[in-house]
């Protein structure tokens, strides 16, 4: 616990004050609970969604703030990921920390626990604010079926978790900053996209094609209506294409090990 | 005391080979110039040993495994440029390394004092000027009282101004006991400060040993007449001239370390030559350094 703290004191120290952490780190503040007030636009809704109230309440508060917090995680938490590790590439700071005593595996275990605390801290933002919202939205205020929520809690924790491994994974094995960030979106807009389509759909055509890294990840926190959807049964596949969540939660869990493990191994063997 | 024991070093980027099999020992208390061209494998060699780059086979040692696997805590090391957070000033900058020293509470004005940079401590770092950004780097080698010190090319890329600042607190570091080990191929700026020298070129080590051994003990005479051609047959005459080149009008010749320059003045005027120019001086760093990686 006294080496996290004085490995995470570094780390504070590094990065206090920096524009570009303060700039990503303000705008996910802002935006995690402000981003699903844009609900309150939508007054006619298609069936199966009743009312836009359900964006608000309990337990729908927890989807959709989930649903929300699954991009900007993504975007804001990520980049700020990618950038505490290759920002110590280009300032090449990540050699002088190496000489002037720190130990590689401490360097690492830094930016691992970087990843551990902004997950947690975004778990934390995210309980209270959809708590904010859904105490303020039912009639009268209370927290009735607040925890009603289908393990909701720890799915997002697993989910940030997810993300910013793989941000960890993609910033200390392509260290250069703009290749790092391209990489990072293009992985999850594209080439996961084209190598479950392209290639594992017209191989397999089962449900083992939602277990691709960032497709578990993603369905942990899921565009609620999907839900809906995928009840409707379909004649062509005989498969959804969602993850159950105990699954995601599993598969997540596993490629989490994975992203750190190969990132520590990938830095531990190469030259700085 | 060995301080650093390298054994059987090498390392391979792909088919070229920058370190061959380099054996140094480095003991307590000297200050070593490792010297070569451009590319022989200086700042490869300092890479390895603060555990940067991987050795590709060999092994090397620093205080006999007192440390552990991690000694560079007892070390200060600056390698080819000055690398700190460029939005931090020196304060913090110097915070972080003494966090990572695990260093007790530093007076960083009174460090930022020696290398002349106090009055710009509150300053971001991007802001400073190369010979600013290369004292910050001295200063930040001093934290914690290391035992050992590396510097690598510390004057690159100063003016003259810079080039005299760092060398007067190089030269206040060298003088203080610490084990000094300065790569560089300023060789003017080793004879100053070193009193050991490691030569290396194409990866190889081709002479290690105090300055002074390095040195020959032979004199180098300048020496020039109005008929250059007599004198080339005299000098040729003379047993114990060992080499004779021509150099821009005058003839520098070595001469065995028994005889006087006065010598050559008396047997030249026998001879009935006249010389209009007769210098002797000892051999400089370069011109053995020079001397030894023409040779390999």
């Amino acid at each position: 616990m006294n080496q996290m703290w004085n490995l995470l004191s570094l780390e504070i120290k590094k990065f206090k004050n920096n524009a570009v952490v303060d700039l990503f780190g303000l705008m996910f503040l802002i935006t995690m609970p402000t981003l699903i007030f844009i609900g309150k636009e939508f007054r006619d809704l298609p069936p199966p969604i009743p009312s836009n109230t359900i964006f608000f309440t309990f337990p729908g508060v927890w989807s959709y703030l989930g649903f929300a917090g699954n991009w900007l995680v993504f975007f804001f938490l990520g980049f700020i990921v990618l950038y505490v590790v290759t920002s110590e590439v280009d300032f090449k700071t990540m050699r002088q920390n190496i000489i002037t005593g720190l130990s590689r595996r401490d360097f690492f275990l830094a930016k691992f626990y970087v990843v551990l605390s902004l997950s947690l801290f975004a778990t934390l933002y995210y309980v209270l604010i959809a708590l904010a919202i859904g105490y303020f939205h039912n009639d009268p205020y209370s927290f009735e079926g607040a925890f009603d929520n289908e393990m909701a809690i720890p799915r997002y924790f697993i989910m940030c978790l997810g993300y910013t491994s793989f941000a960890l994974l993609i910033g200390f094995f392509i260290r250069r900053s703009g290749i790092a960030i391209f990489f990072y979106l293009c992985y999850v807009f594209f080439i996961e996209a084209m190598l479950k389509w392209f290639v594992h759909f017209k191989l397999v055509k089962n449900a083992s094609i939602n277990y691709w890294p960032l497709n578990a990840t993603e369905d942990l926190m899921p565009f609620p209506p999907y839900t809906f959807v995928d009840n409707i049964p379909r004649k062509d596949l005989d498969f959804s294409f969602l993850l159950p969540y105990n699954h995601a939660m599993i598969a997540t869990s596993i490629y989490v090990v994975l992203f750190i493990g190969v990132a520590y191994w990938s830095f531990s063997r190469r030259d700085i | 005391m060995s301080v650093l024991s390298i054994k059987n070093l090498s390392k391979n980027y792909g088919n070229i080979k920058a370190l061959d099999n380099l054996n140094w020992e480095i003991e307590q208390g000297n200050v070593y110039g490792l010297l070569g061209p451009n590319g022989s494998g200086k700042t490869t060699t300092l890479g390895i040993i603060l555990n940067i780059l991987q050795a590709s086979s060999g092994s090397y040692e620093w205080f006999g495994g007192k440390y552990g696997d991690n000694p560079r805590k007892q070390i200060g090391a600056i390698l080819e440029t000055p690398n700190f957070y460029p939005y931090k000033n020196a304060v913090d900058n110097l915070e972080i390394i003494r966090h990572i020293k695990g260093a007790k509470e530093t007076d960083f004005h009174q460090l930022l004092e020696m290398v002349n940079l106090a009055h710009r401590k509150k300053s971001a770092f991007r802001s400073y000027s190369l010979g600013m950004k290369q004292r910050l780097a001295i200063a930040a080698t001093m934290i914690g009282d290391p035992e050992v010190i590396i510097f690598d090319e510390p004057t690159n890329g100063l003016d003259p101004q810079g080039i005299a600042e760092v060398r007067t607190t190089l030269k206040d570091i060298a003088d203080s006991g610490k084990t000094v080990i300065m790569a560089s191929h300023i060789l003017d700026e080793v004879e100053k400060i070193c009193s050991h020298v490691a030569i290396i070129k194409n990866g190889k080590l081709l002479a290690t040993g105090p300055v002074g051994a390095i040195l020959s003990d032979d004199t180098l005479l300048e020496v020039a007449s109005p008929d250059m051609d007599k004198l080339r047959t005299f000098l040729s005459d003379v047993t114990w001239v060992k080499s004779t080149t021509e150099k821009a009008g005058i003839f520098e010749c070595m001469i065995d370390e028994n005889h006087q320059v006065g010598e050559i003045n008396q047997l030249a005027f026998d001879r009935g030559i006249t010389l209009s120019h007769l210098v002797g001086r000892k051999r400089k760093l370069e011109e053995e350094f020079l001397e030894i990686t023409n040779k390999s």
